[in-house]
């Protein structure tokens, strides 16, 4: 506490560490919300001026990008159905649905709380154990857990925006073929870039680098939209959302503070976990919501509870993700990595004598990720106060601005044209599953759990030598496995029992 | 009402097996092809490696498998399956919406499809910062967009932005066109952008 105190007051007291906190959480809430730039691109503009930035001020700076950036693409998610970054692409799944039915303000508002609320209490939870929880949780998570977790999570993710089981499943493992093409895990040999389909051959060097999941995500829920709206539009029978600023009441949080609860401590440990991070963990925080949930039905539809899981769990793995690498000195991902790499410009090694050697530079960061999100409620309320404005402006006026971001942003990922026509078929792909009970967000579910997956089955097989019951010898990855065969088991009989219930009501 | 009369109903209530062609088998054809398409390009790659049994071509297989399973299953399911009581009138309704849309709109649905990926092809070739503005335009009259002073003030609003944000600011690298003399516009377009950067 009194090292916290200290921390927060070299911040506050030391103008060029006041300023350069500002510039982070305004800079890294801009990058994030903008598809097409992220907080990966802030942090790659801004790497090189750390060199002349003293340690504590460069390392804060990024941490608190980091905090801001993960909760800036909410914003257009829930209002335009556009993703800012691939840790908000299930905040689109009930966020715009809720735009759409004139509950943009509430969407924003539970966005804005829930990320403080999950950042802070990540923040917390660091701050008290970071030594401790690291070595534990680096050591108890293997690839089998890691499976094991992955392998839970699609369990549940059929139940996603389909109109029925069948149809989830089959969008999964739609994308979970997707993610098989490129190279594979173990090997690296190439995968489904040449062959010959009805005696036509084909060949393509960008399919060896596989397929990104930022344009399949662009293209299934901007483009989609877009081409749907367009046909309401053509119809004559569209619906203009309303804008709206109300928030949501104190009742509404209290009835989703098990979600809350859930995809706090879900989105702390995939947080923790290196590689795994505030994506997997916003998708496993939406997940276990439907999981849990007495009305899974509303899922896709417009749910609080959607929003508050995604966006709880996404900012939990912020704070968590500091752990290892402070502790460990293991980055788990993109923006941690380069924060390792201010340590190592800066001649410093991260580690557990970090907090005997640096312990100002620790607890300055600690400190500031704190207060970056605390100060995500107050930018997050003026956001929500401003930006929903933008809803009045006539769809027809916003379609070109929102086909050309994506087409940037889809662009601008790998400089390629190819990511482009991607985002649009799948985009047109969107627009045909809507219309027939499929479920896009099941397809980018298993897309994105999908490399990890396979990678880390390779891997526990290879050490399991080659035993299946070998996942039933660790505790942690035999329960994970039990779990979602209860899931798909359960899921399965409700679907049989919703069908005979069905038959009883036609009888 | 007789209760053979209430079997016939039940009966009539039911979906068809004979009708081959209707959309639960179709969607299963569908997914058995697109298994069947994956499983053969599997061929490609199917070399061991050294240190895992299961081989490139393991997973996908697997998954290939678990696809066929999953559609055979929603096949049986839909077939076995009871339709809800429904008015019959409500069931037309969506079709004859369908067949009542004007020669016009047809062709507006169908270019709201078919510009992007005009312009897709158009842009390697002319640079997105010819291609654009054609582009913002053509969605505007596509979405019904009539006014001269709307389509213009649109047009340049949102063209300026891009260029602003991301040319100006970002210098995110966009295409710009592999004709010479595109190549050079967009080239003068980007330099002017950037004035006095």
């Amino acid at each position: 506490m009194v090292e916290f105190i200290g921390g927060t007051l070299t911040l506050f007291g030391d103008p060029t560490a006041v300023m350069l906190f500002g510039l982070g959480l305004i800079g890294g809430m801009l990058f994030g919300a903008i598809p097409g730039v992220n907080m990966l691109t802030l942090g790659a503009v801004l790497l090189p001026f750390t060199i002349n930035m003293e340690a504590p001020h460069a390392v804060m700076l990024f941490s608190v990008i980091y905090c801001s950036g993960v909760f800036g693409g909410a914003i257009t998610a829930i209002l335009f159905n556009i993703p800012g970054a691939p840790e908000n692409a299930p905040t689109c799944f009930d966020g715009y649905p809720m735009t759409v039915k004139g509950q943009s303000g509430k969407a924003i508002g539970a966005a804005v709380s829930c990320s403080a609320i999950g950042g802070v209490a990540s923040a917390v939870v660091m701050m008290a154990a970071t030594p401790l929880i690291a070595g534990w949780a680096v050591r108890a998570f293997g690839p089998q857990e890691i499976f094991a977790l992955i392998f839970f999570g699609l369990a549940v993710s059929a139940s996603v925006g389909a109109e029925t089981l069948w149809k989830g499943w089959l969008s999964v493992f739609a994308g979970l073929i997707i993610a098989t093409i490129g190279t594979d895990p173990v090997g690296g040999v190439p995968r489904f870039n040449e062959g010959s389909v009805l005696g036509m051959e084909f060949s393509s060097y960008y399919l060896s680098a596989g397929i990104h999941f930022i344009p399949m995500i662009l293209g299934f829920f901007a483009v989609s939209e877009v081409f749907t709206q367009a046909m309401s539009i053509a119809e004559g029978n569209r619906k203009r959302p309303k804008a709206n600023l109300e928030f949501p009441s104190l009742a509404e949080f209290w009835a989703v503070r098990f979600t809350m609860l859930r995809s706090m401590f879900l989105g702390f440990f995939a947080g923790i976990l290196p590689g795994i991070g505030a994506t997997l963990a916003a998708f496993l925080g939406y997940s276990q919501a439907v999981r849990w949930s007495k009305t899974p039905e509303r899922f896709g539809k417009g749910e609080l509870a959607g929003v508050v899981a995604s966006e709880t769990a996404n900012n939990s793995a912020t704070g968590a993700a500091m752990i290892p690498l402070l502790a460990l000195g293991l980055p788990g991902g993109a923006l941690t990595a380069m924060i390792m790499g201010i340590f190592q410009i800066h001649g410093m090694e991260p580690g557990p004598l970090i907090f005997i050697n640096s312990s100002d530079l620790v607890w300055i960061t600690f400190a500031a990720m704190f207060w970056a999100n605390l100060c995500i409620v107050f930018l997050g309320w003026l956001q929500t106060k401003t930006v929903v404005h933008i809803l009045n402006v006539p769809f027809r006026w916003l379609a070109p601005g929102i086909l050309l971001l994506a087409t940037i942003g889809a662009y601008a990922l790998r400089n390629l044209m190819v990511d482009v026509w991607v985002m649009f078929l799948a985009g047109a792909i969107g627009f045909f599953l809507r219309r027939t009970g499929y479920s896009a967000a099941g397809i980018v579910l298993g897309l994105i759990l999908g490399k990890l997956g396979e990678s880390a089955f390779a891997k526990s097989m290879q050490l399991m030598d080659y035993d299946f019951l070998g996942f039933f010898s660790r505790p942690i990855a035999a329960f994970l496995i039990i779990a979602a065969v209860l899931t798909i088991v359960s899921s399965i009989w409700n679907e049989i029992r919703g069908r005979e219930l069905q038959k009883a009501l036609i009888d | 009402m007789t209760r053979s009369d209430t079997k016939l109903e039940t009966q009539d209530r039911t979906v068809s097996i004979f009708p081959l062609f209707s959309r639960p088998v179709l969607e299963w054809l569908f997914w058995l092809l697109l298994a069947a398409v994956v499983y053969s390009l599997t061929g490609g790659f199917d070399e061991p490696i050294a240190e895992y049994r299961f081989g490139a071509a393991g997973w996908p297989r697997a998954l290939c498998a678990a696809l066929a399973f999953g559609a055979t299953g929603q096949l049986i399911y839909k077939l076995t399956k009871k339709r809800p009581l429904v008015d019959p009138q409500a069931e037309v309704e969506p079709e004859a919406a369908s067949q009542s849309l004007s020669f016009r709109a047809r062709l507006q649905r169908i270019g709201v499809f078919v510009a992007p990926f005009i312009y897709l092809y158009a842009t390697p070739q002319i640079g997105f910062y010819v291609a654009t503005p054609f582009l913002i335009l053509a969605i505007l009259l596509l979405l019904e967009v009539r006014k001269l002073k709307a389509l213009a003030g649109v047009t340049f609003v949102v063209y300026g932005l891009v260029l602003l944000v991301f040319t100006r600011f970002f210098y995110v690298a966009l295409p710009v066109g592999r004709i010479e003399t595109f190549y050079d516009i967009n080239n003068w377009i980007i330099a002017l952008v950037r004035t006095g950067m």
